[in-house]
């Protein structure tokens, strides 16, 4: 419900935004640090300088206007033929500058300030996103589609995220709650508490993440706080697309529920680490393999 | 023509308690010598004459004007100070080591000029260590090094030489040189004070003596009268047989 | 003044080449007559911004950057009397380290993290400099031990910065920390200061010889020895400050190019100086054209490229001067 209203609130500010341009074909968007962010005509040329922006221009359906993007940007397939400029930490700004971008998509605290302070004194506009909730994905896609101008294929996409996600949101809305934990990394032992975007695609999912309540939006737990939670069920990527390892790691304590109902799940990490449209594909995973845990649960009467 | 005064002075030696007060005069062309056992405190009486060290009490003249008033450039150019141990951080020349002797002389954009490098060379060969000239410092002997020590303040040409042990490392023949080229600056009208822990020596080339003792005691003045077999007995507190050689006592420690 | 002015002549002219190469070369090739149309202020805009605000602010920054931790590194060296001194023995680095992390853990902007750097290297400064004194002053055997272990404590709480920092905030930090050219904002403050000290090396140079062979002597010799070690100390800091606080913190260069040139050049300080400045920038151009365009559009840390330049150069003079 809440999610048509706000929809609805911003196509009024999009159609509000292009009545109140000039005649020309200026397009404005507010970024994720509150800056609003003005170009004379949509965008032609974008360099993305994280592989998440990569991913949300070519949601927002520009993805024949990107001439720059950074290493390890590989999804969709087609990015990983345009030219790179470096890593997303240390750009090589000649080779940026080169490709004379009129859009320069940064990542809020991903990319060193000082390299884009200094493109923007270039006179590059700097339009900085950094989506920290499912609304922030869907509301990116959009801000982006109107740089660029390819407002009918964004819109689009962000509704069928939002639409998704909503659905996901109200079937297990009564879900019974599940304790989870997920697992970033390995060594050190990484998880996230519940402010982060996939702490909120656990909630969503109905599950109660066991490290929630840290304070820290990626806290580092001893592997002692894992077995002193004993989570009902583990869900983990893992090094790459389809490595068990760190699952594997926790079938040595056979005491932990997770274990001894097998509630140890691989998620595939570039589903669900990145705040881009694939983010529905890994949240129904993870709604789906928490709903096998619940099933689980029923089996073995507990 | 320069003269240093000790008045009233009272060296700082950490640990023990205050000596005798020292009141020695330096005058132009006397050459005195500073005796004592090891540990009686002659390198820190010493440095504090040469106002590198501030003294527990009293305090040292140079030409009746207080040393701690007069700025240390000003200083170098009258007193002129060899010490008994070397530190070498960094590599150098032979030359190089003796033109230092003229800093005190040259402004701070003045570069060494002919004259500084004629009266280094003059140094060099005056102390034998002239074909040295390019060597590096730390490849020398310690009587070369000694010698090169002793060049450097001859290159500072002043008018009060204060030498801490001066004929350390050196043979005797260049002992001999050493001294006599002491005693030459003496007699050109230079001030000359040298600690020396041979007693021999002393009693040949010095007219003065200053005796220090282990527990702080002193006593000073013309060498005849310090160099008395029961004083320096009793300095060293150790017997010796007294002999004459050449027209000056020879002292020789007795079994 | 002949004496000074062959070697220092050799050491512009490879100096100048070197910021030569550094402005022609880049992950963009230009044909060298765009180049010069750019320096002139002519010819196409892209080829006027890569060449006029991107490289050449760069270059002169590095230049100056790898002059001014020569010279700190050479002034550190008299200091201490000590020839494995460098520009970081005494814990400046650490505590310009702790200032620039502790602005990027708090989300400040650039500005703030350099002037944070700055104040980080003027704390720690000023908190050597009073442990260090003890009865009597200090002795350089003292100050170098206080030094270390300042050191040690800031190394340790970097260390505890990085494991407690948000993990998004970990790789800014980590560049910081190796140094990175890229970060250089205008280059001239740091060369107008390595420009008066080279200046004031002339003067002061001699002073600095009879030093170098000990307090005591020196001080026989007329030089007000705590004056010129307190000013050895505060412009040695002034120098490593300006430096880490324009590229953070790049290892190596303050502590080989001074000895490279004394196994050269001899001792005078008077030469040794002005030859850092000049060495010291050309090798710094040198590392950060090679890490701009070795694997570009990768960018390298300049701190590994001056160690793989520096070792086997200085190796090699060492072996020669058998």
């Amino acid at each position: 419900m809440t999610i048509r209203i706000s929809r609805l609130l911003l196509t009024g500010l999009v159609l509000l935004l292009s009545v109140a341009a000039p005649a020309s074909a200026e397009v404005c968007a507010v970024d994720d640090t509150d800056r609003e962010v003005c170009l004379a005509a949509p965008a032609q040329r974008i360099a993305a300088l994280s592989p998440g922006a990569t991913e949300l221009v070519y949601a927002a359906g520009a993805g024949e206007k990107v001439v720059a993007v950074v290493a390890y940007s590989d999804y969709p397939p087609e990015a990983r033929e345009v030219a790179s400029v470096g890593s997303h930490t240390r750009l090589d700004l000649e080779r940026l500058v080169t490709l004379r971008p009129d859009l320069v998509i940064g990542w809020v605290t991903g990319n060193p300030p000082e390299q884009l302070e200094r493109l923007e004194a270039l006179g590059l506009p700097v339009f900085y996103i950094e989506p920290r909730s499912f609304e922030g994905v869907s509301g990116a896609i959009e801000r982006l589609a109107i740089l660029a101008d390819t407002e009918a294929e964004g819109d689009r996409v962000a509704g069928e995220f939002r639409d998704g996600m909503a659905a996901l949101a109200a079937r297990y809305a009564e879900a019974a709650p599940v304790r989870v934990f997920y697992q970033v990394w390995d060594e050190p032992l990484m998880t996230i508490n519940d402010d982060h975007l996939i702490g909120q695609v656990l909630r969503l999912c109905g599950g109660v993440n066991v490290f929630g309540a840290l304070p820290r939006l990626v806290p580092r737990p001893g592997e002692e706080a894992v077995l002193a939670a004993d989570p009902e069920a583990i869900l983990a990527g893992g090094m790459g697309e389809e490595n068990r390892d760190w699952l594997d790691h926790w079938a040595q304590y056979p005491q932990l529920t997770a274990v001894a109902r097998d509630n140890l799940f691989f998620v595939p990490p570039s589903l669900i680490q990145r705040p881009t449209p694939r983010l529905l594909e890994g949240s129904r995973l993870f709604c789906e393999k928490l709903e096998r845990a619940r099933e689980r649960r029923g089996a073995l009467g507990s | 023509m320069r003269r240093l005064e000790a008045r009233e002075l009272v060296i700082d030696v950490p640990g023990r308690p205050a000596g005798r007060a020292l009141g020695v005069c330096v005058e132009p062309g006397q050459m005195w010598g500073v005796l004592g056992p090891n540990g009686a405190g002659k390198t820190t009486l010493l440095h504090t004459l040469a106002g590198l060290r501030a003294p527990r009490r009293g305090e040292v003249r140079l030409d009746g004007r207080p040393l701690a008033a007069l700025k240390r450039r000003q200083v170098a150019r009258q007193l002129g100070l060899i010490f008994q141990e070397r530190h070498d951080g960094f590599p150098a020349t032979v030359r190089e080591t003796a033109l230092i002797g003229r800093h005190p002389y040259l402004s701070p954009w003045q570069m060494e000029g002919a004259e500084e490098l004629r009266l280094a060379e003059a140094a060099l060969e005056r102390l034998d260590v002239a074909h040295l000239a390019e060597r590096l410092v730390s490849t020398l002997s310690g009587g070369e090094r000694q010698r090169l020590a002793i060049a450097t303040v001859l290159t500072q040409a002043p008018a009060i030489w204060l030498a801490d042990e001066p004929t350390n490392h050196l043979d005797l023949h260049h002992q001999a040189g050493v001294m006599a080229l002491l005693a030459e600056q003496a007699a050109e009208g230079c001030a000359v004070l040298m600690c020396l822990h041979d007693l021999n020596l002393a009693a040949r080339w010095c007219d003065h003596l200053l005796l220090l003792y282990p527990d702080g005691e002193a006593c000073w003045g013309p060498a005849e009268a310090m160099l008395v077999p029961e004083v320096v007995e009793r300095l060293y507190g150790q017997r010796l047989a007294t002999a004459w050689v050449d027209g000056a006592p020879v002292f020789v420690p007795v079994r | 003044m002949t004496a000074l002015i062959r070697p220092l002549g050799a050491l512009a002219l490879s100096a100048l080449a070197a910021l030569v190469l550094s402005v022609a070369l880049g992950s963009v090739t230009l044909p060298p007559d765009e180049i010069l149309a750019a320096l002139g202020g002519q010819g196409e805009a892209l080829s006027r911004t890569l060449i006029l605000e991107l490289r050449l602010p760069r270059s002169l920054a590095a230049f100056a950057v790898g002059g001014l931790l020569a010279v700190a590194g050479a002034l550190m060296q008299v200091l201490l009397r000590n020839p494995l001194a460098d520009p970081y023995v005494l814990g400046l680095s650490g505590g310009a380290s702790v200032g620039a992390l502790m602005a990027m853990l708090a989300g400040l902007g650039s500005v703030l993290v350099s002037g944070s750097a700055f104040v980080g290297a003027l704390v720690s400064t000023l908190l050597v400099f009073g442990l260090a004194h003890g009865r009597g002053g200090w002795t350089p055997a003292r100050l170098l031990l206080t030094g270390v272990v300042v050191a040690a404590g800031w190394g340790a709480v970097i260390t505890l910065m990085l494991a407690v920092s948000p993990a998004d905030r970990l790789p800014g930090m980590l560049y910081w920390l190796m140094g990175d050219l890229s970060y250089a904002g205008t280059p001239w403050p740091p060369l107008v200061l390595l420009a008066i000290v080279c200046l004031l090396a002339v003067p002061l140079g001699r002073s600095l010889n009879v030093l170098a062979r000990g307090a005591m002597q020196a001080a026989a010799l007329g030089v007000s020895v705590r004056r010129l070690e307190w000013g050895l100390y505060l412009a040695a800091s002034a120098l490593t400050a300006m430096a880490v606080t324009t590229a953070g913190s790049i290892g190596f260069v303050g502590l080989v190019v001074p000895h490279m040139l004394r196994l050269l050049l001899g001792n005078d300080q008077r030469l040794i100086l002005p030859a850092c400045a000049l060495a010291g920038g050309t090798l710094l151009l040198l590392a950060d054209t090679l890490a701009r365009i070795m694997i570009a559009p990768e960018q390298l840390p300049v701190g590994v490229i001056t160690a793989l330049l520096g070792v086997p150069t200085f190796l090699y003079l060492l072996y020669r001067s058998q």
